[in-house]
């Protein structure tokens, strides 16, 4: 019998991922036979140097994009094998997304901005759900600005709406890209202390890919990528040694 | 940098093109007849009748060239709408915002004497098949016309001013963008959008309420004499000049009652929310085809009313009654087709600014992607888009257009009859079936080329960072 990544304990796995843009003497590996698992419950940190294709590995994890060689699962699914369709309807149910440019719909306010996973799923939400999505909001602080619309929040007042939209559904696991990116030092803290909060008392999974310190020094594990390897699987650290450690990375390249 | 300037003009140039083209041909035609008829002149009034033709083509021509400067301001807007980082990035290089907006009126200027001149081969050119053919039928004899006319030259002059002018009036919104816009994130809706336009809408009321108080001095003054009709025409200019000032107040109403009958698919709802959630857009997409719809409404509504009172008067008369009908049809029938254009030309601005602005909602589109719509989801949303859009666009046109030609009609027949009374507005089904058939065909062709493109946008654009 096989053994399913839940056996294990993770919520998402790849093994022995690559993937390369281009052939011939112009061929770029962005990941070079990359196996890793991320566990239940956690907060995971991606960190790397531009090009160390972190990107990439997210987007592959998450369904978006699909690797040269290698397999990936979510739980138990194996999403290199999925047609687009199924996908589709894998991140409606099953990833959360976070982006550095907060990306919500302009047209829609707050409110509808967080209701619109379920939404896309063309589904009314449960008793048990808007109890959720209320707590999320007020968790938030929120709850005042239901009725506005994107451009008349602050830039952490969108992350804070998108970090609810991607939660709402209770997703098996959230990616955020570079989510304090586009935010002041202090508003990224609070940020990054909110999705902390909802992976330790709501046991949500998350990835982070980040090369800020800061940002990952709130995360339980660290995975840190270089030229498309993993060179160095981490537990919580200080800003302090994961900068050092970016150093010496820097210094060995 | 330049190519890509002039790629997303492309809308301009084939509506400046259009409305040359028809001008060309019109006054191309206008002066064959002429030609014709006084080869053959044995009364002596052809003078007379040229005169009659050069103010029919005039009124034409003024009625095509305002629509499509309506349209030219919209187009222009939506593209400075998809430069915005652009052109921040120029101002934040230290490009004045005077200079980026005379840059766009000057392309504006390119484009006008670019369609102009195409205009006038494209329109000569088949106002020359249409004789050759003419010719080769019987129909009229070989007159030896002349095709090189300067009075070519004032459609397509007024084709240049127009699109000139309607460049800089649409680039108006150039100078809110702020330098500070070519960094950090881009949120598309630019809070301009919703900024308050106190000003124009005052305007608009003062427009909407004195076009609407000589509406009704005209039907008042129709009941005594047939002059009401040109008070009349006073008042629906200004009143709907009013409507066309406020439309993004007009519109949205309009645009949520034919959201509701969309349906509640969570694509019905996000296409319903998308055209009323930007009433600059969605009014900036819709009024054009508003105006065409409006005026071949009032024109065929009005002409109706008059054919049916002549011919109810001539009813008594069996021979009269058919000497009188059959040139009356040709002639309704023909001048609708000439107002008919401007509704095609508006058409045309609609797919155009429909296009443009799912262009320009990428990052948008591949976020749903990204957050699970499937590809057929993304199609019957922007399908649905544009069916509410077109429907609204119709209805409001349809509605307006009756109302403006039942008021014309009541000003110009009132007191045909030597006494006051009530003109009951005649309904030209067939030329109301024609719009509905051609708004089905339009809700099409609008979104085909959005939808194909919105369905290659990969979920992960989404996430990238520009």
């Amino acid at each position: 019998m096989q053994i399913q990544p839940s056996d294990l304990g993770l919520i998402a796995r790849v093994a022995g991922l690559g993937k390369r843009y281009g052939d011939g003497a112009g061929t770029v590996t962005a990941l070079d036979d990359v196996s890793l698992g991320l566990r239940r419950g956690e907060f995971t940190a991606i960190m790397g140097p531009s090009g160390s294709g972190k990107s990439t590995l997210m987007h592959i994890m998450a369904g978006l994009d699909s690797p040269t060689s290698g397999r990936a699962w979510l739980g138990d699914t194996e999403i290199t094998e999925l047609s687009d369709s199924a996908l589709t309807v894998l991140r409606r149910r099953r990833v959360g997304f976070v982006f550095q440019s907060f990306n919500l719909v302009p047209t829609l306010d707050v409110r509808a901005n967080v209701m619109l996973p379920f939404e896309l799923d063309g589904r009314a939400t449960t008793i048990e759900e808007r109890a959720w999505i209320d707590e999320l909001v007020a968790t938030l602080g929120l709850t005042a600005r239901l009725r506005h619309r994107p451009h008349e929040l602050s830039g952490g007042q969108q992350q804070r709406v998108a970090i609810a939209r991607a939660l709402a559904t209770r997703p098996d696991l959230v990616f955020a890209d570079e989510p304090t990116g586009n935010l002041d030092s202090r508003t990224g803290r609070e940020v990054l202390g909110l999705l902390a909060a909802a992976s330790a008392s709501a046991g949500q999974s998350i990835a982070m890919v980040t090369h800020d310190p800061i940002a990952a020094s709130h995360a339980d594990r660290i995975l840190f990528l270089a030229d498309g390897r993993i060179v160095r699987d981490a537990p919580r650290s200080t800003p302090e040694e994961i900068s050092a450690f970016m150093l010496s990375m820097e210094s060995a390249a | 940098m330049m190519r890509s300037r002039f790629r997303d003009q492309v809308p301009t140039l084939l509506v400046a093109t259009l409305a040359g083209t028809f001008g060309a041909f019109l006054l191309q035609v206008i002066g064959l007849l002429e030609a014709v008829i006084s080869a053959d002149d044995v009364a002596g009034s052809s003078g007379t009748v040229a005169l009659m033709l050069a103010i029919v083509a005039t009124v034409f021509i003024v009625i095509a060239v305002y629509v499509s400067a309506i349209v030219t301001a919209n187009t222009v807007s939506t593209v400075v709408a998809g430069r915005t980082r652009l052109i921040a990035l120029l101002r934040l290089i230290g490009s004045s915002a005077r200079a980026q907006r005379a840059e766009i009126a000057r392309e504006g200027l390119v484009i006008g004497l670019a369609g102009a001149a195409l205009g006038i081969l494209l329109g000569s050119g088949l106002a020359f098949a249409l004789e050759r053919v003419a010719v080769a039928t019987g129909t009229i004899p070989e007159v030896g016309f002349d095709y090189v006319t300067p009075s070519v030259l004032l459609p397509a002059a007024a084709v240049v001013l127009t699109t000139w002018l309607a460049s800089w009036v649409g680039s108006r919104r150039v100078l809110r963008v702020r330098p500070i816009e070519a960094i950090g994130n881009a949120n598309e809706a630019a809070r301009d959008e919703l900024v308050a336009r106190r000003g124009r809408h005052g305007v608009a009321l003062a427009f909407v309420i004195v076009g609407a108080l000589l509406l009704a001095l005209g039907v008042v003054v129709g009941l005594a004499s047939p002059l009401g009709v040109f008070i009349g025409l006073v008042g629906g200019i200004l009143s709907f000049t009013g409507i066309v000032l406020a439309a993004h107040v007009v519109m949205p109403p309009v645009l949520r009652l034919v959201g509701r009958v969309l349906g509640g698919s969570p694509a019905a709802r996000l296409a319903a929310e998308n055209a009323v959630r930007n009433p600059e857009r969605s009014s900036r997409t819709t009024i054009g085809l508003v105006i065409g719809v409006t005026l071949v409404t009032t024109f065929s509504v009005t002409m109706q009313s008059y054919r049916e009172l002549l011919l109810a008067a001539a009813a008594d008369r069996p021979g009269m009654e058919q000497a009188i009908d059959e040139p009356l049809t040709i002639t309704i029938s023909i001048f609708t087709v000439l107002i008919g254009f401007s509704a095609v030309i508006a058409a045309i601005g609609m797919v155009n600014t429909l296009s443009l602005s799912v262009l320009q909602r990428t990052r948008e589109l591949g976020l749903l992607r990204a957050l699970g719509f499937d590809r057929a989801q993304l199609r019957l949303m922007i399908v649905a888009e544009s069916a509410a859009l077109t429907v609204a666009a119709t209805l409001t046109g349809l509605v307006l257009g009756f109302a403006y030609g039942w008021a014309g009609a009541q000003a110009l027949l009132g007191s045909i009859q030597g006494e006051p009374r009530l003109v009951v507005p005649a309904v030209p089904w067939a030329v109301f079936g024609v719009i509905l058939v051609a708004a089905a065909l339009l809700t099409i062709a609008a979104s085909v080329a959005p939808a194909r493109r919105a369905m290659r946008v990969s979920p992960v654009v989404a996430l990238a960072v520009d």
